[in-house]
């Protein structure tokens, strides 16, 4: 892992991303990407200060939704924080796998508009041409010039998982030299009723593993990571922040939305044996941890299944950003490397009492923490019962 | 990769014989059959190649399936009688080794529509029903397979429009190949909606052929010891920036890298199943006869069964397993901006 691309609420790109973790930002902001009159909670984590043109060399941001934009721009920052030129890399063996839970989202729902205003006849068809959801891989392929895989994957939210996955399964297979590969998701009316009307959406504030979390805050960005083979990346003298070590994935195959306990304990300790690391190798686990009483009980409870007594510290970073949806796995996965490469646990923030259901959980509690971590665990779960852990090492 | 099973639901029935049926005899197509029953606001085109008949209660039951959509309902269908005609699945009945990879568009274009619509149109706008909720994201049909079928595997839902089917074919090779799981439901599903119908008018995808639906899953085990059927040989998937020419050009490096893969002699291609819409665009049709230097016989699936976008590639390989063809034949896929990809399959006895 070489290359870090996190377009956030808290900060766009690894500097400016790693302090904000280090600080206990919060994302956190009255929404201004859709009208939320009417809502009874109206903050989200949006990326006020998003502007494509900062970042794209390429793609023409007019042609592209607002979430090809993002993975799109992340992607460029993920090779620039890797000191990668595309330009000079063998672009068959170059591949974009870009996670994401509602693709071109804020698209679906404009061109919605227009079918509400003046029926379906009335859509702009240059809208209709960026729908599709495969436009997020494609856009980062487009923006850098990679004619490997562009490979966009739709499993919810916990799809930035599966994508960086995939990536590390093209790397040891010997298909890739480089893969730019995360996730990425916009803020939209619909997710927010959904979630609403679920009772899983919390009024102002996100407060995961706290005894009194009310549910998410719906957030939005785009998470890249650079990931190379080490050859690839010795000969060209990368500085290497991290080592993918592996993943894990299975399937709860029980409920639409809610969480399987057993399955995702199932899914650690897959995650654990597919990279070859034992429980007690863990130092840190950034958790899926969305704020939900249910997510986060179960969560919590696999960890203590899988870890005893005494877990490594879990944190949240969705306390901050928000959840991220299809993103949030590559922002997980950009925290871990940060935690490993600069030796520090980003916090759970507004967290205030102590959950009786999860003692001997350490959340890392508002205040980031000094430590040496070799091994990192990032967790991300979907809808669909679709689970997917990934593995994350300091460089042997 | 062995198929041990597959089942298509299309326009033309439910299942592979109904399949069949149509592809002995293509006129039988037609220009589709009256659709207006399939949406409450006018259509663009009077006829598709739908099946309006489709009841998900009828074969499923009522429990547990009055909230889904079509498109979950033709894929949990579809994977059903795929599963069922794999027999008992080849590679073991562990159903946590037996995993799912659906290609997609954007899932139900209509659920997310109508969710949206309701926050707009409602008097609050949060009057959406929370039980549609999961039909909103695009893992939805994924899911509720791998819960009706009790698949316990690795469960993915890969979006890629014309090039999905050949994006889950390549995503669950390497899943078997990479040993994450034993079995794969591989194929992809598209309802006929008003929502797609409008898409595909607005974007020229159905200016020469109607719209379809269909689902097409195919059950992939390792090749091994007693595991017989067609093969999938190899699976290639590529991007052309700039799409376009460059977009044939590719298309043609991916068809020369499944052939170098399976290590097979191009002159034993016999066939090519292009995404073509009809005989005048040779677009994908040209790469293929460069790379092969020759033209082989080319197949057109859409003219049979419509614009099925993520299950175009998946019905063209339901094509081609119902016909008596025997050797290796190509599958092809270019998508609206550079994407590319093809696949090779062993096809007969």
């Amino acid at each position: 892992m070489t290359g870090l691309g996190p377009v956030s609420s808290i900060g766009t790109g690894a500097a400016a991303f790693a302090a904000a973790l280090r600080a206990g930002a919060s994302g956190a902001s009255p929404i201004t990407g859709f009208d939320a009159t009417g809502f009874p909670y109206r903050n989200a984590g949006e990326v006020r200060d998003f502007d494509p043109r900062a970042h794209l060399r390429r793609l023409d941001p007019a042609r592209w939704g607002r979430s090809g934009q993002f993975a799109a721009s992340a992607a460029r920052l993920a090779v620039a924080d890797g000191g990668l030129d595309p330009d000079r890399i063998d672009p068959a063996r170059a591949h974009a796998v870009i996670g994401t839970t509602s693709g071109e989202s804020a698209v679906a729902e404009a061109l919605t508009e227009q079918v509400v205003g003046g029926g379906f006849p009335a859509q702009d068809p240059e809208l209709v041409a960026r729908l599709p959801a495969h436009r997020l891989a494609n856009a980062v392929s487009e923006e850098l010039g990679l004619r490997g895989e562009s490979l966009t994957v739709a499993t919810a939210c916990a799809a930035g998982n599966y994508a960086i996955g995939y990536a590390y399964d093209l790397l040891v297979s010997g298909e890739a030299d480089v893969v730019l590969a995360g996730g990425a998701d916009s803020v939209c009316r619909w997710a927010h009723a959904g979630f609403y009307r679920l009772g899983a959406l919390t009024e102002s504030r996100c407060s995961p593993f706290d005894r009194d979390r009310s549910g998410i805050l719906t957030g939005e960005g785009g998470a890249v990571l650079l990931l190379e083979t080490f050859e690839h990346a010795e000969a060209r003298g990368a500085r290497i922040h991290a080592e993918l070590l592996g993943y894990g994935m299975n399937c709860d195959a029980r409920h639409a939305v809610a969480p399987d306990g057993a399955s995702v304990a199932e899914c650690m300790r897959l995650a654990h044996r597919n990279s070859g690391v034992r429980p007690e190798d863990v130092d840190y686990v950034c958790a899926h941890g969305t704020g939900t009483p249910t997510n986060d009980l179960v969560e919590g409870r696999a960890i203590l299944e899988v870890f005893g007594t005494e877990p490594p510290p879990v944190s949240s970073i969705k306390s901050m950003i928000g959840h991220t949806m299809g993103a949030a796995g590559g922002f997980g996965a950009i925290a871990c490397v940060l935690a490993i490469a600069e030796g520090f646990l980003p916090p759970t923030i507004n967290w205030a009492n102590q959950d009786p259901d999860l003692v001997g959980i350490d959340v890392v509690p508002n205040q980031a923490r000094r430590a040496r971590v070799r091994v990192a665990q990032n967790d991300a779960f979907a809808f669909g019962g679709n689970n997917a852990i990934v593995m994350l090492g300091a460089v042997a | 990769m062995v198929i041990t099973g597959w089942s298509a639901v299309t326009a033309a029935g439910i299942g592979a014989e109904a399949l069949a049926r149509r592809v002995a005899d293509p006129a039988s197509a037609g220009r589709g059959v009256v659709v207006d029953g399939l949406s409450d606001v006018p259509l663009p085109a009077p006829t598709g190649h739908a099946l309006p008949g489709f009841d998900v209660r009828a074969e499923l039951g009522r429990k547990g399936t009055s909230w889904y959509d079509r498109t979950t309902a033709l894929a949990v269908v579809c994977c059903r009688d795929a599963l069922r005609s794999a027999g008992a699945p080849a590679g073991g009945d562990d159903t946590a080794r037996i995993g799912v990879a659906l290609g997609t568009t954007l899932g139900s274009h209509k659920s997310v529509s109508d969710y949206t619509r309701e926050t707009l149109v409602q008097e609050r706008p949060y009057w959406v029903n929370p039980a549609l909720f999961p039909t909103t994201v695009m893992n939805c049909a994924a899911g509720q397979v791998a819960i009706r079928l009790g698949l316990r595997g690795v469960n993915a839902t890969l979006a890629g429009g014309p090039l999905a089917f050949l994006n889950a074919l390549r995503y669950a090779d390497t899943v078997i190949g990479r040993g994450y799981a034993d079995v794969m439901l591989t194929g992809a599903a598209e309802e006929y909606a008003p929502h797609r119908a409008w898409a595909a008018h607005h974007t020229g995808t159905t200016a020469n052929v109607p719209l379809g639906e269909a689902a097409a899953v195919f059950v992939l085990a390792a090749a091994g010891e007693g595991v017989t059927g067609p093969r999938v040989l190899a699976v290639a998937t590529g991007y052309a920036p700039g799409g376009g020419a460059a977009a044939g050009q590719a298309l043609g490096g991916c068809v020369a890298r499944v052939l170098r893969r399976a290590d097979v002699d191009p002159a034993g291609v016999s066939a090519v199943f292009t995404g073509e819409a009809d005989s005048r665009d040779t677009r994908e049709f040209d790469a293929v006869t460069r790379v092969l230097g020759r033209a082989p016989e080319r197949v057109l699936a859409k003219p049979m069964f419509g614009e099925c976008d993520a299950a175009s590639g998946a019905v063209a390989l339901a094509v081609a397993l119902s016909r008596a063809d025997t050797g290796q034949v190509l599958l092809t896929a270019v998508g609206a901006d550079g994407a590319v990809g093809a696949a090779l399959v062993e096809v007969g006895a």
